[in-house]
This record gives C-alpha cells, sequence and structure tokens, in this order.
C-alpha cells in the first residue's frame, strides 16, 4: 500500500505519573474506515488528541505523508487536513449553522456575505445527506444535527482524516444509521475515516480495519474479514466476557408500585399512561426528541406534570420536588453524569453519601468521615468500582466508574423505584454488562426500575416490558415476547399506530 | 407575518421597558417628559455607551473588565494635558490619541487575561487600581480645568447638530451612536468578530474549530480599552474639569448597562445595541431618581439599584413569554414534517 | 503684623504665664509629620501642602514631611489605614483633614495614646475625641453668613436657592449648611431667600455637573445654586454655561480663583468665596510642630506666634462641645474685580 495519510510512530504520553499511551502505533491509509476500539481508559482520548495536536507526545513522532511532523495544536491539525468530531458536538449555540461551519474558514475574505455563507452552507450539508435550515441557530438543534453541523465544518476545509469519537453514542438508530452511511461516503471519496464506537455491530457495518488498544497499548489491527465479536472482546477486556445481552426471566410481582394515567407536561408530553410492578424493569425507548428524560424529571419532581396522575402503591400521590420523590422511595439515575449526577471536584465517599447526609451526621451535624469511607467501601465492593482510594475525586474516574459511584449514591438512600436515564450511555462493554446486572439485582431483591435508553440491545436485554414514545407522545407498550428492534422502531418512527 | 429573530425581539422588549420606566416617573414627577430631559440623558448616554460598547465585546468573550472606568479617567487626564501643551493639534490626532491611550491599557489587560491565564475578573480589579494610581502619579494631584482646554474641544459636546422637534441631537451623542452602530455593524458582518460570540460561546469548542481564542480574547479587551480611551476624550470635552476620580464607577455602570441591554454574562450572546439602550435606561433612572424627592439622598443608590434589578428581571420574563409564543406561533404554522417517513 | 518677639521669647520659660503671652517655636527640633488629606487629586489640598512645606523649612525640621492620602474611592478606609500606620510607626504628629467621620475616631485615639498629636485642618472629627486641636480655616459661622450675603446680593434680595454639597458625611459641608440655614432664619434681611433642596455631588466632576442640572429640571423658578465646594461649584458653572442657562441660575459658594475666573467674568458666578489655603498648610504645620516637640501643650489659652502669618491663640471651639480649635480666617470674596488677579 501507499504512504499512510497520518501514522503514529511509537508514541508514549505520560501525564505526571499516569502512562496514557506507550508504544502507540497506528497507520491510517485514504478511503479506510479504521475502527479503534478498548475500554474506557484504554487511551482512546489520550490517541485522538495526540493527533489532533492538543497533546504532544512524550516520545515516538506523528507523520503526515510519511513526514515527521510537530503538531501545534488544533488549528494547526486542522490546516494539515486532520479534524475530529466528538460525543459531545462542540458547535456554538448563538450561532446559525452557516457560521458555525464556517467560523473558521481562513478563505472567506473578512465582511461576511449571508448568501454567500448560506449557499455554500446547504452544499456541504446536501453532500452529507442531511437537510438543515444554514439560518436556524444552533441552540436548537438536536444532537444528530449538531453534529452534522461538526461534519460539515470539518468539511469545509480539506479534509484528509476524519476522527468520529463515539460519533453516535447519543443518536437513536435511525440517526446513527445515517451518519455511517455519511461516514462510509466520505471514506469512498478519499477520506481517512478512523471511527471510535462501543456498538459492536456498527463496527462490524462499517469498519474496514479494526484496530483493538488496551491500557494504552497496541493490541492488534485486523482487516474487518478476519475479525470476531467475541474476539474482539476478549481482545479488548484480557479476558472472556459470557452473556454480554442476555435477558433473563422476568422478576415481576402482581404488586403494582408506580401507577401513572394521562401524564402531561405543557410543550413537553401528553397522555402517558402505565404501571410499573415490584420487581419489573420497563424499558421506555424512542428516538431523540422523544422526551422520555422529560417523563422522568416529571416523575421525580425536578419538572412537576402539570396534568393527569401519579399513584404509588395505590395511592394518589403529588410529586413537587425531588425532596417529595425521594421520600416516597423514587431516586433518578441521571444521563448527564455533569449536570444532574455528580458534583465531580468532590471525592468518591462525598458524592456518594450526598443524597444520604442524614445518615454520616454526628448529632452536631459533622460528616463522620470513617462512616463515610465504610459505606463508600461497601459499595466499591459491591458495584466492583475500581478506585484508589475513597478520597479520589470522582472527576478522575472513567465513565463507567462514575456511573457506579452514581448508582451507590442512589441506592444508598434505599429506594424502590430507581429511574436509569441512558444507564451505560459512554460506557465500555465490560461496565455495560455489569451495570446490567446491578439493575437484575436491585429488581430481584424487590425494587423495581424504569429505564430510558437508546440503546435497542439494551432495551432488549433488559426489558420486561418495553414502552415506546415519539415526539411527547406514548405510541405503545410492548410486552418482553413481542418486542423486536424492529417492532420498537416501527413504534418509534411512527410508522405504526399505537397497540396495546 | 414576519419572523422576528431573537435579537430584535430584546431591543422591542427592552423598548418597551424603557416606556414604563418612563411613564412611570412621569406619573411621579412634574415637568418630566420635556425636550429637556431627552437633551440630559443624551449627553451623558454619549459616553456611557461607549463604555457599555466596550463592556460589551469583552463579556462576549465570557470575561469582564473592571478597569474601564480608570481607563476612562487617565485618557481624560492625559488627553487633557496632552492638549494643553499642544493646542493646536488637530482633533483627528486627538481623538486618536485617546484611543491609543485606552488601548494601550487594554492591551495590559489583554496580554495578562489571554496569554497568562490569569481570570479577568482578577486582573482588571488590580488594573483598575494601578490605573487610577498611576494617574494620582501622572497628574501630580493636579487638575486640568475648563480654561485650559480649546475651545472648539469645550464647545463640541454641545454642538447642537439638528433639531427635531425641539430635541436637539448634539455632536458627542451622534457620534457616540455612529460608533456604537459602526460596532455593531462589525460585530454581526465582519468575520473575525463573529470569533467573539464563538469564543464566548464555547471556548473548548472555538480551540477545536481551529479559531485563536486568545487573540480574539486579546483583541476584545485592546478594543474596549481604545473606546473607553474615546470616552476619556468625550469626559474631558463635557467636564473640562479633571480631577482623579474622573471615570470614578464607570466599570460597573458600564457593566449595568450591557447586562440590562440583554449581554449576557455568560458570554456569547448579545448586542451593542441592546448595550446602548440600557445605558439609555441606566441614566434615565438614575436622572429620575435624582429628582424623585420621594427616595432620600441616602437611599438612592439602593433604589437605583433595585430598579436594575426589577428592570432586569421585567426583561427575562418578557423575554421568556415572547420567545414562547414565537415557538408556539412556528410550531401551529409547520406541523411536524420533521421526521418524514423514509 | 507681629508682636514684639522679644517678649514673647522672654517670658516664654515661664510656663504658668504662658495664658497671656504668645509663644515662639524654636527651629530645628526633629520630628516626622505626616499631611493626610481627604484623598489625593484635589487642587486645593495640593496648595495646602505647599504651605505646609514652606512651614517646614522654615523651622528647619530635620525630620521627614510626608503627604499620603488615599485613593478617591477608597477615602474612608484608606484614611483609617494611614492613620493606623502613622500611630504604630511613632511618627510625631499626623496633620488630618477628616473625610471618614466619626469612624476614624478609634485609629486617631490609638495613635494619640502612642504620643502621635492628632491636628486637624479643613474637616475636624465631629465629636472631637482623639483630636489635639481643629485648625478652622474660617469661623463657620461666618461661613453661613458669607454664603448668605453672597446669595442675597446675586438674587437681589428674594427667590429660590439650592445648595450643592460634596458628600452627606463631610463634617465642614454639614456645619456650613447648617450654618447657613441658621443665618438665614436669623435674620429679616434674609426671609425672602428659599433654600428649597439640598444636593450631593460627591466631590465628582460629573455627579456635580448632573445634579446642578437636575436641580434646574425639578425647580423651574431656581435663581441660584450655592456650592461649598471647589469641585461642586466648577462643575454647576460649567453645567449651567453648556446649557446657555446663565442668564436664568447664577452659581456661588467656594471656589477657587484659578479654576472660577472665567466663570465670574462672564456672569455665571458673579461672587464666590475662599480662604488661602496655602495658608491653612502653613499654619496647621506650625501647630503640629509645636505640639509634637513639645513646645504647645494644646491647652485653652495658649498663644503661639505661627511665622510669617502671626498670633494665633487655642480656643474652645464653639461648633463641638469639648473640643479646641485655632482659626485662621478671613474669607476672600472674589468677583469679576479681583478675581483675574486671584487666579495667577
Amino acid at each position: 500500500m501507499a504512504v499512510p495519510v497520518l501514522a503514529l510512530r511509537d508514541v508514549s504520553k505520560r501525564f505526571g505519573a499516569t502512562q496514557a499511551l506507550s508504544g502507540m502505533t497506528l497507520e491510517l491509509f485514504p478511503g479506510e474506515v479504521h475502527a479503534v476500539v478498548g475500554e474506557n481508559g484504554a487511551g482512546k482520548s489520550t490517541m485522538i488528541k495526540v493527533m489532533t495536536g492538543v497533546h504532544e507526545p512524550t516520545s515516538g513522532t506523528v507523520e503526515v505523508d510519511g513526514q515527521t511532523v510537530t503538531l501545534s495544536g488544533p488549528r494547526d491539525a486542522r490546516s494539515r487536513g486532520i479534524s475530529a468530531i466528538y460525543q459531545e458536538p462542540m458547535v456554538f449555540p448563538d450561532l446559525d449553522v452557516a457560521e458555525n461551519i464556517f467560523i473558521a474558514a481562513t478563505d472567506l475574505g473578512l465582511v461576511q456575505r449571508k448568501g454567500l455563507l448560506r449557499e455554500r452552507a446547504a452544499q456541504l450539508i446536501a453532500r452529507i445527506g442531511m437537510t438543515l435550515d444554514p439560518d436556524r441557530v444552533a441552540s436548537g438543534l438536536t444532537l444528530a444535527e449538531q453534529q452534522a453541523v461538526e461534519i460539515a465544518r470539518a468539511l469545509s476545509q480539506d479534509v484528509r482524516v476524519l476522527i468520529m469519537d463515539e460519533p453516535t453514542a447519543s443518536l437513536s438508530a435511525h440517526e446513527a444509521g445515517r451518519l455511517r452511511r455519511i461516514a462510509r461516503t466520505l471514506a469512498s471519496e478519499g477520506v481517512a475515516v478512523v471511527y471510535i464506537s462501543h456498538r459492536l455491530e456498527e463496527i462490524f457495518d462499517i469498519a474496514h480495519r479494526v484496530t483493538v488498544i488496551r491500557d494504552g497499548r497496541h493490541i492488534s489491527t485486523r482487516p474487518i474479514a478476519e475479525v470476531t465479536p467475541q474476539g474482539m472482546i476478549a481482545e479488548m477486556v484480557g479476558r472472556e466476557v459470557g452473556n454480554y445481552f442476555r435477558k433473563d426471566a422476568s422478576h415481576a410481582t402482581p404488586e403494582v408500585l408506580l401507577s401513572v394515567r394521562g401524564l402531561s407536561q405543557e410543550d413537553a408530553f401528553e397522555g402517558v399512561s402505565f404501571d410499573i410492578h415490584r420487581g419489573e424493569v420497563l424499558c421506555m425507548a424512542g428516538l431523540i426528541g422523544a422526551r422520555r428524560t422529560d417523563v422522568a424529571l416529571s416523575l421525580f419532581g425536578i419538572h412537576p406534570a402539570t396534568g393527569g396522575s401519579i399513584a404509588w402503591k395505590g395511592r394518589e400521590v403529588r410529586v413537587g420536588s425531588p425532596r417529595e420523590a425521594m421520600a416516597l422511595g423514587l431516586a433518578y439515575v441521571s444521563e448527564d453524569r455533569r449536570k444532574l449526577g455528580l458534583a465531580m471536584p468532590l471525592s468518591i465517599r462525598s458524592n456518594v453519601t450526598l443524597a444520604t447526609l442524614g445518615k454520616v451526621l454526628t448529632r452536631w451535624g459533622l460528616v463522620r468521615e470513617g462512616r463515610e469511607r465504610s459505606v463508600t467501601n461497601r459499595y466499591r465492593e459491591r458495584l466492583n468500582i475500581r478506585m484508589a482510594d475513597a478520597d479520589t475525586p470522582v472527576g478522575k474516574l472513567s465513565g463507567g466508574n462514575q456511573q457506579k459511584v452514581m448508582l451507590a449514591k442512589w441506592l444508598e438512600t434505599e429506594p424502590q423505584l430507581l429511574i436509569f436515564d441512558e444507564p451505560t450511555r459512554g460506557i465500555d462493554v465490560g461496565a455495560k454488562a455489569e451495570v446490567h446486572d446491578l439493575i437484575r439485582d436491585f429488581v430481584r431483591g424487590g425494587g423495581a426500575a424504569l429505564v430510558i435508553s437508546s440503546d435497542l440491545p439494551e432495551v432488549l436485554a433488559l426489558g420486561d416490558r418495553i414502552l415506546v414514545m415519539r415526539e411527547g407522545r406514548q405510541m405503545g407498550i410492548l410486552a418482553h415476547e413481542e418486542a423486536t428492534q424492529e417492532a420498537i422502531m416501527r413504534l418509534a418512527t411512527g410508522q405504526e399506530a399505537a397497540a396495546a | 407575518m414576519t419572523r422576528l429573530s431573537p435579537g430584535t425581539l430584546r431591543i422591542l422588549a427592552l423598548l418597551l421597558v424603557l416606556v414604563l420606566v418612563g411613564a412611570f416617573f412621569a406619573s411621579q414627577i412634574d415637568n418630566y417628559l420635556n425636550a429637556r430631559l431627552f437633551n440630559r440623558i443624551s449627553s451623558s448616554v454619549a459616553i456611557v455607551a461607549l463604555i457599555a460598547c466596550g463592556q460589551t465585546l469583552v463579556i462576549l468573550t465570557r470575561n469582564i473588565d473592571l478597569s474601564l472606568g480608570a481607563i476612562v479617567g487617565f485618557s481624560a487626564y492625559a488627553t487633557g494635558a496632552l492638549v494643553t501643551t499642544a493646542p493646536d493639534l488637530h482633533p483627528i490626532l486627538l481623538a486618536l490619541g485617546s484611543l491609543a491611550i485606552g488601548a494601550g491599557f487594554g492591551l495590559v489587560n489583554g496580554l495578562l487575561v489571554a496569554y497568562a491565564g490569569v481570570p479577568s475578573i482578577i486582573v482588571t480589579l488590580a488594573a483598575m487600581a494601578i490605573f487610577r494610581s498611576a494617574l494620582v502619579e501622572f497628574s501630580g494631584a493636579q487638575s486640568i480645568t475648563t480654561d485650559d482646554l480649546p475651545q472648539w474641544l469645550v464647545d463640541f459636546p454641545n454642538l447642537p447638530l439638528f433639531t427635531v422637534a425641539g430635541l436637539q441631537f448634539r455632536a458627542a451623542f451622534v457620534a457616540a451612536v455612529v460608533i456604537v452602530v459602526l460596532v455593531h455593524l462589525a460585530l454581526t458582518r465582519l468575520r473575525p468578530a463573529r470569533a467573539l460570540y464563538a469564543v464566548g460561546s464555547n471556548p473548548d469548542a472555538a480551540e477545536m474549530a481551529g479559531i485563536d481564542a486568545r487573540r480574539t480574547v486579546l483583541a476584545a479587551f485592546v478594543a474596549a480599552g481604545a473606546l473607553a480611551g474615546l470616552a476619556g476624550l468625550f469626559f474631558l470635552a463635557r467636564f473640562g474639569n479633571i480631577t482623579v476620580v474622573a471615570g470614578l464607577g464607570f466599570e460597573l455602570k458600564s457593566i449595568a448597562a450591557a447586562v440590562l441591554g440583554g449581554v449576557s454574562i455568560n458570554g456569547g450572546s448579545g448586542s451593542v445595541i441592546g448595550a446602548l439602550i440600557g445605558a439609555v435606561l441606566v441614566d434615565l433612572i438614575e436622572n429620575s431618581l435624582v429628582r424623585w424627592d420621594v427616595v432620600s439622598e441616602f437611599w438612592r443608590e439602593a433604589v437605583l439599584g433595585l430598579l436594575i434589578l426589577s428592570a432586569v428581571t421585567a426583561d427575562a420574563l418578557l423575554m421568556r413569554r415572547l420567545t414562547r409564543l414565537r415557538i408556539r406561533r412556528e410550531k401551529a404554522a409547520a406541523p411536524a414534517t420533521k421526521e418524514a417517513t423514509p | 503684623m507681629m508682636k514684639t518677639l522679644g517678649l514673647a521669647a522672654l517670658l516664654a520659660t515661664s510656663a504658668t504665664m504662658a495664658l497671656a503671652q504668645a509663644k515662639t517655636l524654636t527651629p530645628g527640633q526633629e520630628v516626622d509629620m505626616v499631611l493626610l488629606p481627604k484623598f489625593l487629586g484635589i487642587l486645593v489640598f495640593d496648595q495646602a501642602h505647599e504651605g505646609a512645606q514652606e512651614a517646614h523649612a522654615e523651622l528647619q525640621n530635620p525630620g521627614e514631611l510626608l503627604f499620603q492620602g488615599p485613593t478617591p474611592e477608597n477615602s474612608v478606609a484608606g484614611q483609617i489605614e494611614i492613620m493606623t500606620t502613622a500611630g504604630t510607626q511613632g511618627v510625631g504628629a499626623v496633620m488630618l483633614s477628616n473625610n471618614a467621620g466619626d469612624q476614624i475616631v478609634p485609629a486617631a485615639q490609638a495613635a494619640a495614646e502612642s504620643g502621635t498629636k492628632i491636628v486637624t485642618w479643613d474637616s475636624p472629627i465631629p465629636n472631637g475625641e482623639g483630636e489635639s486641636v481643629f485648625i478652622a480655616q474660617v469661623d463657620f459661622e461666618e461661613t453661613g453668613r458669607v454664603m448668605a450675603d453672597m446669595a442675597h446680593e446675586i438674587m437681589g434680595g428674594e427667590g429660590q436657592f439650592a445648595v450643592l454639597s460634596a458628600s452627606p458625611d463631610a463634617a465642614n459641608q454639614n456645619a456650613w449648611i447648617a450654618s447657613l440655614e441658621s443665618v438665614l432664619a436669623s435674620d429679616e434681611k434674609y426671609a425672602n431667600l428659599e433654600l428649597v433642596e439640598t444636593v450631593y455631588g460627591n466631590d465628582q466632576s460629573e455627579e456635580s455637573y448632573n445634579r446642578a442640572l437636575a436641580l434646574v429640571d425639578s425647580h423651574p423658578d431656581l435663581k441660584l445654586i450655592m456650592a461649598p465646594t471647589t469641585v461642586g461649584i466648577q462643575a454647576a458653572a460649567k453645567a449651567m454655561q453648556d446649557e446657555g442657562l446663565c442668564e436664568q441660575v447664577k452659581v456661588s459658594g467656594l471656589g477657587l480663583p484659578a479654576e472660577m475666573a472665567s466663570y465670574s467674568l462672564n456672569g455665571c458666578a458673579p461672587q464666590f468665596a475662599l480662604w488661602d489655603f496655602r495658608d491653612l498648610g502653613y499654619l496647621t504645620y506650625q501647630v503640629a510642630y509645636g505640639l509634637a516637640t513639645g513646645q504647645l501643650t494644646g491647652e485653652e489659652g495658649e498663644t503661639f506666634v505661627a511665622g510669617r502669618m502671626g498670633e494665633y491663640t487655642i480656643e474652645a471651639d464653639p461648633g463641638r462641645e469639648g473640643a479646641k480649635r485655632v482659626l485662621m480666617g478671613p474669607f476672600t470674596v472674589y468677583t469679576a474685580e479681583n478675581v483675574e488677579a486671584a487666579a495667577n
């Protein structure tokens, strides 16, 4: 083959005591989709940052077209045709779509010509097969649309290497499919695409070659034809993982814990009705914009519902605040760990006891550190949280471990109904299975769970019943036996009228 | 039905608040609404508007400049000293001189904030004290007096350019408005200026997108300093008598004007036209309070703060109501066609 | 202008006889002194400094004369801080133009206890505590009468006028305004002068300027703005001139000839008054030096010779119970006739 457009040669990167990359080697050729897989903390992010010039390698070299280069920063990388798009899109909420795309363009002159900008934006958007009004302000865009803006921005300059870091983690299956088509189209036009994802089925759908990394080291690079899912997972985790997505028998009891009728909220959703039984996992599926999180937020009292009724153990209640919800026995494990879930700079133990401070306080209102530590250590064992000690700031943990800390915090409130919002988004395969086991353990022990997830295999693996929403409306509830990916998608996209 | 942009909507909401405040004071104070009120407000707004405009540029990048008042004072004194020693200096050169003095101070702030990475509130808080002390030192505790100034400069602020229905449009006010409009056009039309919004609304993304965030922040501080420098010249022309207290408190007034004018204190959104109207609003409230005998001297500052707070709150509520109305109307106009069946 | 020095020198040795006899200060003794104005950056304080420097040279004090003041926005806290520092450093005397009201008292008392003499000038400590003596530029009662007379003459004996002061807690300003009010009430002559409002410009040009205009807006029949502050009178005069209101509303008060000359000549400010701030600084230094070197005791009735300015006596302050003062005086009233000569 020809000269790689971008190559890492024996690259190491050290942050203080942490060795993030050691001897990493990677070659990217024009026209390939190159998947990079690895558990969280394997060094993928660091590798991307070396490729985009954010970090300079401690040792080793970066080559562009066979020439050793020093990338001074993202701007330099971009000028050499290397762009990256991230799971959390980097858009400017106050600018419109066209401006977002061309914000850093250098060839458009000093004075902004609105017409020209709009026209060229429309061309780029069309090239990636989207429909998006260039005049729309970015703050109103969905995640998928924001990602489209980022891709268009990358394309606005001569892009030769496009790094996509978990681009589909927040997208619905429909949107993710479209994004994969875009990636393949770009590759066929000669771009080298680096594709990072936790969804194995995606990788088999799209990649030409797969590189597995673990603990900052290169493990293998193979053509996709020579790779099997089991083999790949084994390489990622360094051990065999059995029963990745298994659905065990339902533990649902006849006792109705929560009963919701005609729940609605102005400008968000309406007519949501369901029961959750003790011992049951009810999954909520739907596309982005289906307003599932809004339903959860209203159940937990953060944005109280404006219509309908909620009954808890047969008694009608009004949930006006999270405090009231917690008093009933509800807990909400949020999707956005940063915003609603964890206090990142605080220690693990402070986070674990945050919702239950009363339990670890002395009579005089002082925190008993010892008690905090023992509580934290109990969960560390039960949830298999990998941490140095209980005083480490939560922000330093990997995504999967952060998720477990958050779960520990809510389990400590001894809830009867746990609401999970995208519990495994952005965490690796091994941790995913562990979280699933924890949810199953929880309901087996007499609790109930409401799980919001956009990951269809997960929904099928966990849900005793599956409630599907679309644009603020409940489209139907499927029993586990009748649920398939196709059936769920038909409801979620509105191709089928409400059943059940 | 024309579609109003959120920016236009905000300006309209602000004008409504302005009218409400005016109407309130008109009901309280005799002889209130007349040409004289317009002259008073327009003359003092000429100075504050420039500073608020500069402050807006800085706030857009998620920073703040507390030293602008001190820059106004220094520039007023320095240009006064300059024109006293060289009375025949061409007006254009004098104006350029004031811009350069302010830009110099802005450069110091900008370098420290953008390249040394010190938070702007700390840099400019220190700069406020340092610049003001520098003025005390530089002036040797002497004052500039009106007699020292050339006649054209003294006449400039009050020179009526044209009169509409008894309302005088004076040179300084017209000049300030022209400058604000020019800055507004630059902000909306010049591509490098759009980077201010990008840096302010998402600094990480700006860096990733290849924008030189540091240079952008530096530019904002330099431009703000330059505008404050020019405001210093206006200050000199209007008040004539310049002591070391000149421009004291303008930094807070400019922040109030910008925030009232809808500039988000978190950066990334707002317009200098809004800041101009904000400046008018602050000045209107201040001017009217002095004449409202219900409020005693000792409570005036508190009432001023309270009124500004209520104006901001009223504006925010109004804004939310209007935005919701607009979204609803859009929804009604365009039924759900987003996710068309494939 | 002076009494016979010989006689004074002869009798100065007798402390018991000092009540009636003027003491002469012996030069050449070393004592560090601090001149502490309200804040830096105003011409009159600089003039006071010049006067103090003159006396410093004349008395051949080998010690230091420091001119230390706070920045304007930090006046109160800054004055307290400088006072505290001066006390702990064992400075011989602090000459204070007080802008901190009674808030300065704890710092002043602490300094006095550690041996520093506190001599106030221009503006005293209202309750007199911690202060040795106040050098009063003019009699506060006289200030009221001078202002009332200027108002009477400019307004032709009748009409509305307003006061534009500095800050609401400046002791000298408040005392003068109080005295003006009592003079107005005391004499039938002023019966038709109506004081409609008192406003404050905080000795800032722009604030004073705007307040002056607001006064005109609030009181359509206003004939005069009386500003007993050099910043205020100048700003008010400029405001009236800028808005073409000089025919209708006149300006008067306490002002510096150098700053006010043009307004006197064009009729915006036909009369204003002031004392000499250089003399005030000079006299203050003389008293502070005498107290700090122990040559003066600071008791009531003590008489001394203050260099070129002649003989003065320490007396009870009629405006402040229990406090003492040295009265300098007198006023000079400036008009179009004499202002130009004084301005140079």
